[in-house]
């Protein structure tokens, strides 16, 4: 392995590594634009320009690799003069949109401008105009004027996607970045080119003008949108004193962005998935318990359901649903909950729309059905209960679930949204949505992944297996002393063999490959 | 889009490269020569024929000063105002243009005959002041010299 | 005493174009030289050894770049020899006289090149607009092919080698190898990071040689006289051979002029140009290489016209574009020109050439129509000092050092223009059209 030395500091690195990604690796910073860890290399912004002894110029740390006995200044005299005057020529014919552009706070301009700029402007001349806010698709806006020719957004197109929608056109200092006249950026990736985009000139039209990225509470979690459980952080609304401008009091989830993980997503995240929680605050939540069609307080809800279900548990008739987009922690408490009362036909509903992708999409839009098949077991849901236990959320563009409209059973449904099957039930009691409590998703690969709650849940909301519990204790069952989802876990990962040596701790941010990867 | 003659002219154009990408110059002067300009829609032909994205080409087109993305005039007057020409009074040539044919530099004329731009060296320096007209140079010019010749142009 | 004319031999006589004129002239001789007698290495050994560099504006050691190709090729990866006859350095015109005129030479050496380097396809990129150039190639092709000097199985023996004319589109970086190679692949001419050196991964990742056009014109007569011959014309051993001098501007003969290496300045603009074009206007200034070269000072100007000599004296030969100004010139309002054939001819790839182009153009034409200020003059050279060295290419520098000359050697107008708002020499307009 090639020894060099970086700032005095010798060490080893992999051959064929770059300067900048030893740096990088090491979390020295070396300021950058156009380089990014999942495409090809551009060396076009001269940001990262370092001092290499020996060479006549400096070098950019994105495309030099390390040599043997190589020595790096990144932060040298030399250096810092290039990156001053790399930064004043950025910002030359740059906008002054700070003040109404969604990337501040967020921007690498603004960012560099203040650690490696000279904080002054000699530029006096008029500077070029360009397009503004240009609907170059249904997720996304281009402000020719902000752009940095990075390339990053036509690389994604070209190399992650293979759509080729985004080009340079004209030449020299008017290039601008477009989209040929008639066509659209309607690749199913679309908003990843809005991340990719160091500064404001991609933007996402739904984040448009919703918040400052500084009053966001990011969460890391995980993608309720299909099987694939890609990473994400979830950014909710902060300004409690401000309505927004959809006419929502904040503390809703603002946005969703992907987090790398190189074992599920990578850096990237379908549009559904980016956009999922827009179908979350569309759908009507249910303000407070139901019972026999009325609203009823949460105990007298409770002691309703729990009637019902343990005369049908222990008679027999007792069926029930369970949605793929159930927390580990959700399924394994109501399967454990109803055997305590007796017996259950169990089954898991199946949300299947599309196909698989090359990337990451996936046609299975459970993004715990792994877990849930684990858990509850692969059998179909039943048929002919007569008291039939709805569990989750089960609302999707197609096979949504719903029960037959012919059927006589008596339906209790839990779950977060206002549904056929809440609407039917004789209890119907709201239960926390995917962005309100902690829990495990299992994706296709059989890896698990950590679901945080990002933000409280909505009115008489409460987490699903807290639910289970409640309900044991009002059917005078011995239940399990569970606090939290982490307590669960560790419960569930003793009695199902799937889930050996999970624990909370084990998972991490990134997962962990359960004991049984399964195919398909 | 076109016909049989020339896709066989594109297709003998194709089989000079290993890769039908690079094809795509050659093949958007054989629009221009028939065209006159490269509008959009040749602009999505020439994409589709060559396996590349609109997008590609548009590039292309925008990048390459010589593709036309508008028509021109019949007879169009590039004068070359670049360092050399400029020494020998090519500025004087195009002002002496725009006021013959009552058009500024980048314009065209009402009637469509006539269009006059400034382009960089057209290495012809010796002949200086000098202009293309389409396709031929016209060297060694006095301001005699190009009215004679705008004259006589159909 | 007259030089022999060697590269400009043919130039002029009638149908020169023709290949029956070539070949009565001994033309086509040295291909069947190399093809039956010599291997592709030891041409190159010979080349390297007569000297030649490159005649482009790098003069890098032509025997040295051949001799970077692979020496088997791999059958997937072809070797491609690509002539860049893209010629749009302002002042420059000579690659276009050997193309009209002489097109069989510039075939011979393309030919004898690709030998050379094994290659079985050779591209001629043409300027855009060098429309009647291109068609004089293309004849000229056609003809080389009926009498099998070019095409399959060259004069009878296991080698072919095609030839296409490639026509550019209006790009003067196209000129630059690596962004070359991107327009003949069919992209916006873009150049490219190095390494890869073109010879490793080049046109479609495969082994690349690109030669200038005159570059190659030298090549038949190094093989037919050979090594040592080229080595006696010149100033051996490092600026050696014959030379076309492209020179324009305020002079009284302007046009391409063939010397050995290292013409005299003064005797290029003094005898073979006639002298100054108006007596009463002294010699002003010279840009010895092509627009992207540091100008010189009248009296700056004894000085040899080789490879040397000029970097010597802090300018580079270049494309040997030499462009002569008078007394009548405000160097201010020429140095806008160039800066404006910049900013006009950067790719817009990288940030130093994309946003610093514009800015010194920008600033030049404020200060050249007076409302230049004090701290402009220093901040063009700030600038140019940011842009060299930190670019993708050679563009960004070729815009960057001339500014900076300009603003050093005269001074002088420049503070004239800011201080009175006006030219301290007169204004080109004065020049009238002849």
């Amino acid at each position: 392995m090639p020894r060099v030395t970086i700032d005095g500091q010798e060490m080893e690195v992999a051959a064929g590594t770059t300067i900048l990604q030893a740096c990088l690796a090491r979390g020295r910073e070396i300021p950058h634009y156009c380089y990014h860890d999942g495409l090809t290399i551009a060396g076009n912004c001269r940001m990262c320009l370092v001092d290499v002894e020996k060479q006549p110029k400096l070098v950019i740390g994105c495309y030099t690799p390390v040599a043997e006995g190589m020595v790096v200044h990144t932060d040298n005299d030399k250096v810092k003069k290039a990156r001053s005057a790399m930064m004043e020529f950025f910002l030359i014919n740059h906008p002054l949109d700070c003040p109404i552009c969604d990337q501040a706070g967020e921007c690498r301009l603004q960012d560099y401008a203040v650690t490696y700029g000279s904080g002054t402007s000699r530029y006096t001349e008029p500077k070029l105009a360009l397009a503004k806010a240009v609907d170059i698709g249904a997720h996304v806006t281009l402000d020719q004027e902000r752009c940095i020719q990075c390339s990053r957004c036509i690389r994604f197109c070209d190399e992650i996607t293979k759509t080729g929608e985004l080009g340079f056109f004209e030449r020299g200092e008017r290039s601008q970045i477009g989209i040929f006249p008639g066509r659209r950026l309607d690749n199913p990736y679309s908003g990843n080119v809005v991340d990719l985009c160091p500064v404001g000139a991609l933007t996402l039209k739904e984040f448009r003008f919703q918040t400052r990225v500084w009053y966001l509470k990011n969460t890391s979690s995980i993608c309720a949108g299909c099987a694939r459980g890609c990473n994400v952080v979830v950014g909710v609304g902060q300004q409690q004193t401000l309505m927004t401008t959809s006419g929502q009091l904040d503390d809703r989830v603002k946005r969703i962005v992907p987090r790398v993980n190189t074992e599920v997503n990578d850096w990237w995240i379908c549009d559904e998935g980016r956009l999922s929680y827009q179908r979350e605050q569309a759908s009507r939540r249910p303000e407070a318990p139901v019972v026999s069609g009325g609203p009823a307080t949460y105990d007298d809800a409770i002691a309703q359901a729990a009637s019902a279900l343990a005369v049908a548990a222990r008679a027999g008739t007792l069926g029930a649903v369970f949605s793929p987009r159930l927390t580990c922690e959700d399924l394994f408490a109501w399967k454990t909950a109803l055997e305590a009362l007796g017996k259950a036909a169990m089954g898991v509903h199946v949300l299947k729309r599309g196909d698989d992708d090359d990337l990451l999409i996936r046609a299975d839009k459970g993004a715990n059905s792994t877990g849930a098949r684990w858990i509850v077991g692969a059998g179909a849901p039943p048929e002919r209960a007569r008291t039939l236990l709805v569990l989750g959320d089960t609302l999707d563009a197609a096979d949504t679930y719903a029960p037959d409209p012919k059927t006589e059973a008596q339906i209790v449904h839990v779950g977060p949204f206002v549904s056929a099957a809440s609407e039917r039930a004789v209890v119907s009691i709201p239960a926390a949505s995917w962005s309100e409590a902690d829990g495990t998703f299992v994706n296709f690969e059989g890896r698990a992944q950590r679901v945080k709650r990002c933000h409280l849940p909505l009115g008489e909301a409460r987490p699903g297996w807290r639910i289970a519990l409640d309900l044991l204790a009002a059917a005078g069952v011995a239940a399990p002393a569970w606090t939290s989802a982490d307590d669960v876990l560790v419960s569930l990962a003793s009695r199902v063999p799937e889930f050996q040596g999970i624990t909370p701790e084990a998972l991490g941010p990134l997962g962990v490959p359960a004991r049984r990867a399964v195919g398909a | 889009m076109h016909g049989p003659e020339f896709e066989a002219r594109v297709d003998a154009i194709v089989a000079k490269y290993p890769q039908p990408k690079a094809a795509v110059l050659p093949v958007l002067w054989e629009v221009q020569k028939a065209r006159g300009w490269v509008d959009p829609a040749s602009e999505a032909w020439v994409a589709s024929r060559l396996g590349v994205s609109p997008a590609h080409v548009h590039g292309c087109v925008t990048f390459y000063t010589m593709y036309k993305q508008r028509p021109s005039g019949r007879h169009h007057v590039q004068v070359c105002t670049t360092l050399s020409c400029m020494l020998r009074g090519s500025d004087e040539l195009v002002a002496h243009l725009e006021r013959r044919l009552g058009i500024p530099a980048g314009g065209t004329t009402a009637d469509g005959k006539f269009s006059l731009v400034r382009v960089e060296c057209l290495g012809s320096c010796d002949t200086a002041p000098m202009f293309q007209l389409n396709d031929d140079y016209h060297e060694n010019l006095t301001l005699e010299k190009v009215d004679r010749l705008l004259e006589s142009l159909p | 005493m007259p030089a022999e004319r060697i590269l400009t031999r043919n130039v002029g006589r009638p149908d020169s174009t023709t290949l029956a004129s070539y070949e009565a002239n001994g033309g086509y001789q040295a291909l069947r030289k190399a093809v039956t007698s010599m291997t592709p290495d030891s041409l190159t050994e010979e080349v390297k050894k007569s000297g030649l560099r490159g005649r482009g504006g790098a003069g890098f050691p032509t025997g040295l770049k051949w001799s970077f190709m692979p020496k088997e090729v791999d059958p997937k990866r072809p070797h491609y020899f690509l002539i860049n006859a893209d010629e749009s350095e302002p002042g420059t015109f000579k690659d276009r006289l050997l193309m009209e005129k002489d097109p069989h030479l510039v075939l011979e050496g393309t030919l004898l090149g690709a030998y050379a380097i094994r290659a079985s396809v050779a591209y001629i990129y043409i300027r855009g607009e060098f429309v009647y150039g291109a068609g004089v190639l293309e004849r000229a092709i056609a003809e080389a092919v009926a009498k099998r000097y070019a095409g399959k199985n060259i004069l009878g023996s296991s080698w072919s080698c095609e030839l296409v004319v490639h026509r550019g589109a209006g790009a003067y970086i196209c000129g630059e190898e690596t962004a070359l190679m991107s327009s003949l692949e069919g992209d916006r001419g873009y150049p490219r990071l190095k390494p890869p050196f073109p010879a490793a991964s080049g046109v479609w990742k495969c082994p690349t040689t690109i030669n200038n056009v005159e570059t190659v014109a030298n090549v038949p007569f190094i093989v037919e006289r050979g090594a040592d011959w080229f080595l006696g014309v010149g100033k051996p051993p490092k600026n050696s051979g014959p030379k076309l001098y492209c020179l324009s501007g305020h002079v009284k003969r302007p046009g391409v002029y063939e010397a050995p290496l290292g013409l005299p300045m003064r005797e290029l603009i003094e005898e073979l140009g006639g002298g100054m074009l108006h007596a009463d206007r002294p010699l002003k200034a010279v840009i010895p290489g092509g627009s992207s070269v540091p100008v010189l000072r009248a009296d700056e100007c004894d000085v040899d016209l080789d490879f040397d000599s000029l970097m010597a004296k802090g300018t580079m030969l270049g494309s040997a574009g030499i462009m002569v100004m008078d007394s009548s010139t405000c160097m201010v309002a020429a140095m806008a020109r160039i800066a404006h054939f910049y900013h006009h001819e950067s790719c817009g790839q990288c940030t130093p050439c994309r946003e610093g182009c514009g800015w010194l153009e920008r600033v030049l034409n404020r200060i050249e129509g007076g409302t230049g200020l004090q701290q402009d003059l220093d901040l063009l050279i700030s600038v140019s000092e940011n842009i060299i060295g930190n670019t993708i290419c050679a563009l960004g520098d070729a815009a960057a050092m001339p500014t900076i000359s300009f603003v050093k050697k005269f001074r002088d107008e420049f503070q004239h223009h800011v201080d009175h708002k006006a030219c301290l020499t007169g204004t080109l307009a004065l020049q009238g059209v002849r």
